[in-house]
Parts: C-alpha cells; structure tokens; sequence
C-alpha cells in the first residue's frame, strides 16, 4: 500500500512537471487542458497547481493548505505556495511560508530563492544574501543567478545583472528570465535585443511572464510608457496571465488612462486575481465620482468636489505658472497638458501611487501626471504644498527632456533646486538628519548617489540624498550656470551615466567633483554642522531659562542660537522663543523682527505665521501682516475660514481688491458656520473693486442665509440707489 | 443650519402657533451653569474658566438670572437649591437653561454628573427639572458619556444638547469649549436675528469640533447630538426631514441688540408685522427655491430682501 502511494506521488510530480513544461514551452493550450486535468488528481499539492495556473484563487489556496498539511516533513508544498502569494503580492504571508519550509528543512534552496524574491520585492539588499545562500547549497540553482541579475539590474547596474544572468545561461541555456534579463538590458539602453528574444523565442514563443519581468524593470526606472508596452506584449501572448494584466491596468491608472485602466482591472477581479494593488486601485477609481476635474490650456486639475472650491484658485494659479515658469527654463513644451491630482485622504494617494497605502512621500509623478497630497491630508505647517507642487512638476519636465532617463539623483536634485529656486523661503531646510550625516561623512559620491535613494543603507539616507542632490544642483547652478545643468539634462537622454556627464560638462573627474562640492557644502553650512552639538545643548538650557521667564537672559541666547543654526525652524525654534521673550518684555517690534526671521527662513507653522500676522496688523503694517498670512495659503490654506477672511480684511484696508477679493471668496469656499457675514464680505469686496453686480449678488446671498442682517441691508440699499 | 435654512421665523409661526421668534421673545432667561470635577488640576482649571467665561457671557443677556457653580460649590445640593430657584420664580414664558461642564460615567444603566460629593444622575436632574414652571427648556451637557443622558432628560419642549453620541464615548471631550464660545462669538448668530439659538450654537459647537479632530488629524472621540422632540435619540443633523431642531432653533440661549428695545415701542409695531410678514414670504419663497429657475429666483428674492431692508431702515430710526 505504501508503496503504491509513493508510485502515485511520483507520477502525480511527473504530471506536474509535465504540465508545467508545456507551458514553459509556450504551448499553452495543451498546458491548459493538462492542468484541467491534473486538477483532479486526488493529490493536493498537484491539484492547488492545477487551480493556481487555472486562475481558481481560493480552490489554489485551499489545496495547497490540505497540502501542506498532508506533507508536514516536505518544504516543497510550503514553497509553492509562498510563490503562490508571491504572485499575488502577498509578500508576508509568503515569506511566513519561505520560513516555515527552512524550518523543515534548512538551507532548502527553493526556500531561499522564495525569500530572495520577496526581499527583492521591497528592494531589500537581503535578496542578494539569500540567492548566494542558495547558490552555495545549490550551485545550480540558476533561478539563484535570475534573482541576482534582477536586483542588479534594479539597482540601476547593468553589467553586473549581464554577468548574472549569463552565469543563469551558462547553467541552464533555457534560464527564461535570463534571456528576457538579457533583453532588457539591450532595451533599455536602446538596442533591439534580438539575439536574447530569438533563444527566447526558440524555448517558449509565449513567455508572458518574462514580457512582464520586463516591463517591471522599465516602470522601476520611471519609464511607464515603454512599461505599458511590455505589459501589452505580455497579454498579447498569454491573455490568462493576470498578474501582468493587474499591472497594466495600475499602470495605465497611473498615466491617467483611467478608462481603459477600469474595465481591465474589473476584468481581473472577477477573474478571481485580487491582490491589494488590484483591489485598492479599484476602489480607488470608484472614488473618482466624488472628484471634479478641471481642463484649462496646458493643464489638468483633479480636486476632491469637497474642497475643489476652495482649493482651486490656488492650485490653478500655481500649476499654471509652474508651467510656463519650466516651458522657458527647461525650452520644452510638453506633448499634453499636465494632469495634478489632489488626493485629501492620503491613503487614496498612496493606492494611486503603488497601488498600496503607506507611503511616506507627498508627492508622485507618472509622465506628465501628477499625484500628490492635499494640504488637508496632512497636519497643518507639516507641508508646503505649492513646494511640492514645483517640485513634482519639475520632475514632469526631467522626465519628458530625457524621455525617462534621467537618473533619479539628478532629477530629484533638479527638483529639490527648484523648491527654492521659485522662492527662497519654500523648499525644505537642512534637517539634524543632514548635519550628522555631513558630520559621519555619509554624502555619497556623485556617481553612486542613486542609492542613497533606490538601496539606503541607513535609516534617513533617502532624505539626505534628497538634500544632497539638491544642494549638488544649486552648486553647479552656481558655479557653472543654469544652462550646464540643462545641457547635462539632455546627455542624460541618450543614456550617458553620471560619470561621463559630469566630466564632459563640468571638465572634472567626478571624484575630483566630490572633493570641490564637498568643500563648498562644508563651508556654507559650517555653522550650522560644527555648532549642531552645541547649538542642541544651549536649546536644551534655553528652555529652562523659559520656564523660568528669565526673559533677559533668554533673548540674546535666543539671538545667538538663531544665528548658529538659522534653518531650524521646527516647534521650539529659537525664532519663536525670540519673539515670546519680546512680547514679554512689551517690545513688538523685536518680536515681529523674530518672526520674521522665522517666515523667511521656511517657517511652516500657521500659528506662528498667524501670530506674526496680528503683531504686524496692530503695528500699522496691514500690508505687512496680509503677507504674512498669504504664506499660509501655500501651506494650509483648508479648514481656516479665519484666516481667509482676516487676510481679506487686510487686503481691503491696504486697497488690493483682487486679492481680497480671493480670500473673502475663500472665506466663503470654507462653509463657515457664519456663511452670512463671508458673503457681505465678499459683496463689500467687490463693491470696492467697482464690480457692483457681483457685489449684489453676494449680498443676496448673505441676506437669503439672514435676512435681517444690518450691515447686509444697509450695503444692498446703498447700493440700490 | 439645514433648519435654520429652511424654516424663517415667519413660516415657524404658522407651524408652531402662539411661539415666539427667538430674537424678540420677551420673558427672562434662567441660567444654570454648574463646573463639575476636573480630577486632574489641568481639567480642574479648565472646567473652572469655562463656566466663568459662559456667567460673562450670559449676565449681558437682557433679564437674565444667573447661577454659575464651580469647585467646591458645584455639589448636587447646591445645583438641586439654582434649581429651586427657578422653580419658585420662573414663569411659563422663560427659558431656562442648564450647562453641565465637566467628566460624565455611563455605568450601563445611569448617566452620572461627576461633582463633588455624591454625583448627580440625569435621572435625578431631569426630575427636578419637571419643577420648573418654564415651558421651554435646553439642557446642555458637555461631558464625557453625555449621550447617555438623553433619554432621562428628554421631555416635550426640552432641547437636549449632548457632547457624545452615547454613554460609550467616554473620553474628555472639546464640545463644551466650543459650546461657551458659541455664547460670545457673534458668528454664532447665524440668521443675524440678534439672538443665539439652541439651535445655532449646537450646530456652531458641532462644527467647531469636527473642525478639532479633523485639523489635528485625530480620530473623533465624541459626536455632539441634539433632541428636541421629546422622544428621539438625538440627532447630528438636526434637519425638517427627522424633525429635530424646531424648537431648538426658537430657543434663544442668548439676547442682544436693539430689536429688543424694538419689540417692546408701541410706535414700532406696525413696522415689525410688516418686517415679520415679508419674513415669512422669503421663508416661503426659499422653500420654492428648487422649483424655480435660477435667475428668477434670485431677482424676486432680491426685491423682497430690498423691501425688507427698507422696513428694516424704518425700524431703526
């Protein structure tokens, strides 16, 4: 008996293999009609592969269990099954499986291979510890090799990924990820890659899986469109790979292809692939009818219908000069309009960027769309939105001008330049996290900066490289002019490295770059680095001088720390201590002085921005103080019908109409609880400005909320005269 | 704001015959505010101001009669004694209004009012209130778990004003803070009738709240409900389709301006009819809004708001 169920599970893994060998083969009909069958084999590992490649999710799912638990002493159930849920990017629970399969056997070579793929997944430099793992228990393991050429290549290292999916080859000439590896590093430098897709082509003319591999690759380096043709390709040849059909529809979703993306992820739905992405970015698109989308010129704008009102004065205006602003600087025009999608639920916005929540960035660009947070997604003074907003857009022209091959160092660089470049007091300021990394010595070279974003190393590197890029293009804006960085921007086109355009446009060795660069930084935030210990100490003394309202003491202690690190603008900044210590001793005008101070070197924080904004107003400087609180506009300018409606006072009273007129329409824009008195205002607004018909019209509207509203009637019978 | 849209003071009077508009309602305003305890010095001082803020508020309302309880004093004797008060001088024609400040327990089956000594339950509160001649009345509670006190309190011409939903939220809650503001920001007075009803400073709190948890990006912890028909759970939107908020909205909390003075001229009455009948016909006239094409609309309701700034103008010489 026992010998005829080991015969029996011999031949059912032979019927496996089978199976999937004709689709390996690209016959995929006949694997069809051989899974069909083996799916009812009456052997559960064999039947969960059966409905795993027959797209039945949940019976997959329930055989592979039974699986399992009939084969307890066997890792090959569990690592099936992991690959299973890796598919379907369910990259905990497979790396559960990956685990408990090393647990019944250690070092099991599939298992680590599994656990490769889910660290590469999260572009974890893991994956290459457990492939050589594998490699070593298993040397010819070639998936081992596949795996490694894939993180190579991700990692934006094309020779290293060419000399791991040769070593694949060189085990296994049928290595298919290999080939299509191989293919794709030709592709993405421009050659036709041939070669690769005729072996390919000899093994399995329908090789939908490696199509997909590939267009994975492209939409990592941000380049969707070739991406989007890869996927198309996929689906040309296997129509039954969901996977790659998920992945277009998110992809076309990011583009903004919305209704092509819709029916095709529905499509995947129902046929039963319903990972996260999928699922997320379909619940995502339902969500779409609460947004209103405006087309204007050049642009596109998509605001929630709650705060579209509101919102849309300033984001129009300033998407709107963001692209002329870049049309001249970067002498580019566009092939569309820009689309900027507005996201108040910032969960919304990381589905619309990954397909999955949690991300921790503020905004997105795919080609020439924009997704980014609403200033109401985030805490107020947590985020300059128009910063982002010039920011991303930026990173839409870099693209364009390279046709997507822009290293992300340079771009972002670009971008992080142009935050200021717009207005000094936007942009971010240098962080502790920068200081002490200028202090460990953890800059990058230029020619590896890339992955001090794509690989970090430490915790805070992608924010530092951030910084560093930045400050790397601000330098060679410097000293070189605006026009070397534009011409690096073109080289950067036709795939030329970091390396080669740096020495060609800035005549030196890029290390000899790095050693002049670094110079420059260290010089001009040497205060700032040398003094970050002390500067911290003092802070912390600082504070009991506070409490103890030691106001003489605090205020030239305030001074002098402001003057070491003046970019710290963070709650409990030396600008704010300043001012309070002033206002105690009764001396507005140096606490305006401090506050001012605070606003101009990025100060975020409404309140204070408020505060400088009253001080300003009781001194005599209307003018003054209505700037003060058009700064917050950029940064939160929802739920503050207050400020609105005091900055539209300020305006009035120093004559400038229109932008009273903005703020009291604001004011309106944030359904007040007073909604009476936001519409005499605005009518008051427009009288002034000569606009007498608008102005009645908003004075009915505030008498239709309150009829008997005195200073309302008497204005419409004024003005009924 | 639904209500207050929707039903003007002259349609209210058909609706509800022999009531009053808010702003010109004659009679005094009972106030009975009562600080419970904070358990904490923070909450202590908190609780303590609140009430001192909402006596000041209060105490400029024409005929007003004011008891504010804090600390030590706010025992459940001396509430029982303001409200004694009342019920040996209040007439049918006064409001009066009661504000708890402070933390509430929901046990399961009764509200309790955190004070010094022994707590006082809704139960208990609502039976002294039935003493009290005044027909119409609004009890505010700002407390944690205040929710639970709806039902004990709610009666026919009550309007019951709660911080939370149930007797469940149990956390501190922000809603008394915005409810005493509501008694000293004109904004408050939505409809410009120189009077802040029940119902414009729950909706005016309410707001002020939402506004709190979603600005600091926290989950809400307490969701204010109103009941005003004596027989409802309490609503969050009081509006004519669940019938919440009628009577809330002729429920003046607080009086101010000349209409007063106004009301009581002999010399000016013609005047107010003629203001109260246009009134009405801009009443009914929003009631037709959505039946009527846009700009025809706003022309016939723009001439009726000209004749009443007229009579207005008249009444104010």
């Amino acid at each position: 008996m026992r010998l005829l169920a080991l015969g029996l599970l011999v031949m059912s893994a032979a019927w496996a293999q089978d199976c999937r060998g004709l689709h390996r083969r690209g016959k995929l009909a006949e694997a069809r009609a051989c899974h069909s069958r083996m799916a009812q084999s009456g052997n559960a590992l064999q039947q969960a592969e059966a409905f795993w490649y027959l797209n039945d999710a949940e019976s997959a799912n329930n055989f592979f269990r039974a699986a399992v638990k009939a084969q307890p002493k066997n890792p090959e159930p569990r690592v099936r099954w992991g690959r299973f849920y890796l598919e379907r990017n369910k990259r905990e629970d497979a790396a559960a499986l990956f685990e408990e399969a090393l647990a019944v056997q250690a070092d099991y070579p599939p298992a680590l291979i599994g656990m490769a793929l889910v660290a590469a997944g999260s572009f974890d430099a893991k994956s290459v510890e457990f492939a050589e793992q594998a490699l070593k228990k298993d040397p010819k393991a070639y998936e081992a090799h596949e795996v490694l050429a894939r993180f190579a290549i991700e990692d934006g290292n094309p020779t290293e990924a060419g000399v791991q999916a040769d070593k694949a080859l060189a085990i296994s000439p049928e290595a298919l990820d290999a080939l299509m590896i191989r293919a794709t590093i030709d592709w993405m430098e421009g050659k036709p890659g041939t070669e690769w897709i005729d072996r390919l082509n000899k093994v399995n003319p329908a090789h939908a899986e490696g199509y997909a591999l590939a267009a994975r690759i492209f939409v990592i380096n941000r380049r969707y469109e070739e991406g989007i043709k890869l996927y198309r390709k996929a689906m040309a040849l296997n129509a039954e790979y969901l996977p790659a059909r998920s992945e277009l529809g998110v992809n076309l979703m990011r583009l903004g292809e919305e209704d092509e993306a819709k029916p095709m992820l529905e499509a995947v739905y129902e046929a039963g692939f319903r990972d996260a992405a999928t699922v997320n970015t379909l619940k995502l698109m339902d969500s779409y009818k609460n947004f209103v989308t405006i087309k204007k010129g050049k642009i596109i704008l998509r605001l929630d219908k709650k705060e579209a009102d509101l919102l849309r004065p300033y984001f129009e205006r300033e998407l709107e000069r963001a692209v002329d602003v870049f049309e001249k600087k970067y002498q580019l025009v566009l092939d569309r309009p820009v689309q900027l999608e507005v996201y108040p639920n910032h969960e919304d916005f990381a589905v619309r960027t990954m397909g999955l929540p949690g991300l921790g960035a503020l905004g997105v660009t795919f080609g020439n769309v924009v997704a980014m947070d609403s200033p109401s997604g985030r805490k107020p003074g947590s985020f300059h939105w128009a910063s982002t907003l010039w920011h991303e857009l930026s990173h839409v022209y870099a693209l364009a001008a390279t046709k997507h091959r822009v290293p992300r160092w340079f771009t972002e660089g670009l971008a992080v330049h142009e935050e200021t470049a717009v207005d000094p007091e936007w942009g971010d300021r240098l962080d502790p996290g920068a200081i002490r990394a200028m202090k460990d010595k953890k800059l990058l070279p230029i020619a590896t900066l890339d992955k001090g974003f794509t690989r970090p190393s430490y915790p805070n590197q992608v924010i530092v490289s951030y910084f560093q890029a930045g400050k790397i293009c601000d330098y060679i804006e410097g000293k070189w002019g605006w026009q070397t960085l534009l011409a690096m921007l073109r080289d950067f086109s036709t795939g030329a490295g970091t390396p080669a355009v740096v020495e060609k446009h800035l005549k030196i060795k890029p290390e000899e770059f790095d050693k002049e660069f670094l110079a420059w930084l260290e010089k001009s935030t040497e205060s700032q680095v040398k003094g970050f210990e002390e500067w911290t100490k003092r802070l912390r003394a600082l504070s009991a001088d506070v409490k103890a309202k030691n106001w003489d003491k605090v205020i030239p202690e305030a001074e002098a720390l402001g003057k070491i690190y003046p970019d710290y603008v963070e709650a409990g900044s030396p600008y704010e201590i300043l001012a309070d210590a002033h206002l105690e001793k009764k001396n507005t005008p140096g606490a305006i002085a401090a506050l001012n101070g605070y606003a101009k070197a990025g100060g975020r924080y409404p309140a204070t921005l408020k505060k400088l904004a009253k001080l300003l107003d009781d001194a005599g400087q209307p003018e003054q103080a209505a700037r003060a609180l058009e700064r917050i506009n950029f940064i939160y300018p929802v739920q503050d019908e207050e400020m609105h409606r005091l900055q539209g006072e300020l305006w009035l009273k120093v004559g400038n109409t229109d932008k009273a007129i903005r703020e009291f329409q604001a004011s309106v824009f944030s359904k007040p609880i007073d909604a009476a008195t936001s519409y005499y205002n605005l009518a008051r607004a427009y009288r002034a400005a000569g606009q007498l018909d608008q102005a009645r019209d908003n004075l009915v509207s505030a008498l239709e909320a309150a009829p008997s509203f005195r200073p309302a009637q008497k204005l419409l019978l004024e003005l009924s005269k | 704001m639904a209500v207050a849209a929707e039903v003007g003071c002259g349609l209210r009077k058909l609706l509800l015959l022999g009531s009053f508009c808010a702003g010109l309602l004659p009679g005094t305003t009972w106030y009975i505010t009562v600080a419970g305890l904070g358990g904490e010095p923070e909450y202590e001082t908190r609780f303590k101001g609140l009430a001192a803020e909402l006596d000041k508020s209060v105490r400029a309302t024409p005929d007003a009669k004011v008891t504010t309880l804090s600390g030590p004093e706010a025992t459940k004797a001396k509430v029982e004694a303001a409200i004694d008060e009342a019920v040996k001088g209040a007439k049918a024609e006064d409001v009066l209004v009661v504000t708890l400040i402070g933390h509430g327990t929901f046990d399961g089956t009764d509200y309790k009012f955190n004070i010094p000594g022994p707590d006082l339950t809704a139960a208990e509160l609502a039976g002294k209130l039935e003493f009290v001649p005044s027909r119409r009345q609004v009890v505010i509670n700002t407390t944690s778990a205040s929710g639970a006190s709806i039902e004990p309190l709610r009666r026919e011409y009550r309007a019951v004003i709660t911080a939370t939903r149930a007797g469940t939220e149990k956390n501190a809650t922000v809603f008394g803070r915005f409810v005493v503001e509501a008694f000293r920001d004109p904004a408050a007075d939505t409809d410009k009738n120189e009077a802040v009803s029940a119902l414009e400073a729950f909706q005016y709190a309410d707001k002020k709240t939402t506004a709190f948890y979603e600005t600091q990006k926290r989950l809400a912890t307490e969701h204010p409900m109103l009941e005003d028909t004596g027989k409802g759970t309490g609503v969050r939107a009081p509006a004519p389709d669940n019938g919440q908020g009628l009577l809330a909205r002729q429920l003046p909390l607080l009086r101010f301006g000349s209409l007063q003075q106004a009301a009581k001229s002999p010399a000016k009455q013609a005047l107010l009819a003629q203001r109260e009948s246009i009134e009405g016909q801009i009443d009914k006239f929003k009631y037709e809004k959505a039946a009527m094409p846009v700009e025809e609309y706003k022309k016939a309701l723009g001439r009726l708001l000209l004749q009443l700034a007229q009579v207005q103008e008249e009444i104010d010489k």
